[in-house]
């Protein structure tokens, strides 16, 4: 099932458009690091302030708040530039581990940043203990292993 | 230039860096890594000063508060950059992408400087208002280009058969 979706992609022609414009790979690939850029800066700032770092002075839900949109349309973008990657290399990406780890990872990521890290930052400050450290280092965790498996993809696959 | 380059190729801890299967990986996964902390902290700083973001935090705040774990994400960089060069320095010598990169950087950190040591000086005028001057939003304008431009010529460095034609006709590596 998954297999046969991952070679329909493959054979799609965008997919061979993408293969033989020598600068479509890539500019998108470009683009997809200078969206991860956006994306690591929001979530880093947001993260830091969690831990007790960074922009002590501002009031975290203040700073969550303003982040936010920065945070989700960096992702949109790393979103709309990975997606072409994914279907021009399709059969790559389903023999390697470190692309599935890498969505799974992006799952949990999403999920844990929409709920868990989404409340603690935007709660009254100080009436949490220590979860808002656990939080943010959680979220810089999450991140960073998705972007190691990510580089990995491409060079260990 | 070129027989420095030619001399580190030569090293035994180049070649030993070069035929290590593990090197280049972990090398190059840290740079990327540790440009998210440096870059993705420079840019908000910088579009604070273009007035796209942050609005509300105090200007003077993200330099204290912020660029020392900035400094760390680019000292990292530095290292891991430098490494990387050092392994292969034959394979980046006749690379467009590679001289472009460095020369962006260089114009990058004149334009930090001059900041720095110029405009930023009248912070206290303009710390908290949301009228930031023209020079300092210009700086952030200009640096986040630059900083664009160096990531995006620090990916292209892999593509050694896309450099310009007349960069190629210069034959530099033959
Ligand atoms: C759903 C959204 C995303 C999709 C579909 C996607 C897809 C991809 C694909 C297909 C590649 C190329 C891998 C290869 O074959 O070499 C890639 C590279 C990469 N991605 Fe993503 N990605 C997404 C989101 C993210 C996120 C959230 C991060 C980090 C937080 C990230 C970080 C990276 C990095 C660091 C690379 C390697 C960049 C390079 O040097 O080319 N991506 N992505
Ligand atoms: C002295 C400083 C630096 C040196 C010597 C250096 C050197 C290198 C080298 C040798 C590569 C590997 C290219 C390849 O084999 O494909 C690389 C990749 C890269 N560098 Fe740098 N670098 C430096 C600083 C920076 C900075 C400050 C940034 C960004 C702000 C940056 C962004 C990148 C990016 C985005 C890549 C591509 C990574 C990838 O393929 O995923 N570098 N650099």
């Amino acid at each position: 099932m998954t297999q046969s979706f991952f070679e329909w992609m493959q054979g799609l022609s965008f997919s061979a458009w993408m293969l033989e414009e020598t600068w479509a790979s890539p500019i998108i690939q470009c683009m997809h690091l200078v969206a991860l850029v956006a994306f690591a800066g929001a979530v880093l700032v947001v993260d830091m302030r969690l831990i007790g770092r960074g922009l002590i002075k501002t009031p975290l839900n203040q700073l969550a708040r303003e982040l936010d949109r920065w945070m989700i349309w960096s992702f949109v973008a790393l979103f709309v530039t990975g997606a072409p990657q994914v279907l021009s290399t399709a059969l790559k990406q389903y023999y390697s581990p470190f692309f599935w780890w890498k969505m799974q990872i992006i799952v949990i990521g999403l999920l844990f940043t929409f709920t868990i890290r989404r409340r603690v930052a935007f709660a009254e400050e100080g009436t949490l203990g220590h979860w808002p450290k656990v939080v943010g280092v959680l979220s810089i965790g999450i991140w960073t292993s998705v972007s190691v498996w990510a580089r990995l993809i491409g060079l260990l696959s | 230039m070129r027989s420095l380059f030619e001399w580190v190729d030569a090293l035994p801890s180049s070649i030993a860096l070069r035929e290590s299967l593990n090197a280049y990986p972990t090398m190059l996964t840290v740079h990327v890594v540790s440009m998210c902390l440096f870059a993705g902290l420079i840019a908000y700083w910088d579009m604070r000063l273009v007035g796209l973001t942050l609005k509300k935090v105090p200007v003077s705040n993200i330099p204290t508060r912020l660029f020392p774990w900035a400094l760390t994400g680019y000292g990292i960089n530095l290292i891991t950059g430098g490494l990387l060069l050092y392994s292969q320095p034959m394979r980046y010598y006749d690379n467009f992408y590679f001289w472009a990169k460095m020369a962006l950087m260089v114009v990058a950190g004149i334009n930090m400087f001059w900041f720095h040591y110029a405009t930023y000086k009248s912070v206290q005028a303009w710390d908290q208002g949301r009228e930031i001057p023209m020079n300092a939003r210009l700086a952030g304008v200009v640096s986040l280009v630059l900083w664009a431009a160096v990531v995006v010529t620090g990916r292209m460095m892999a593509y050694a058969g896309l450099m310009p034609e007349w960069w190629n006709n210069l034959n530099i590596g033959a």
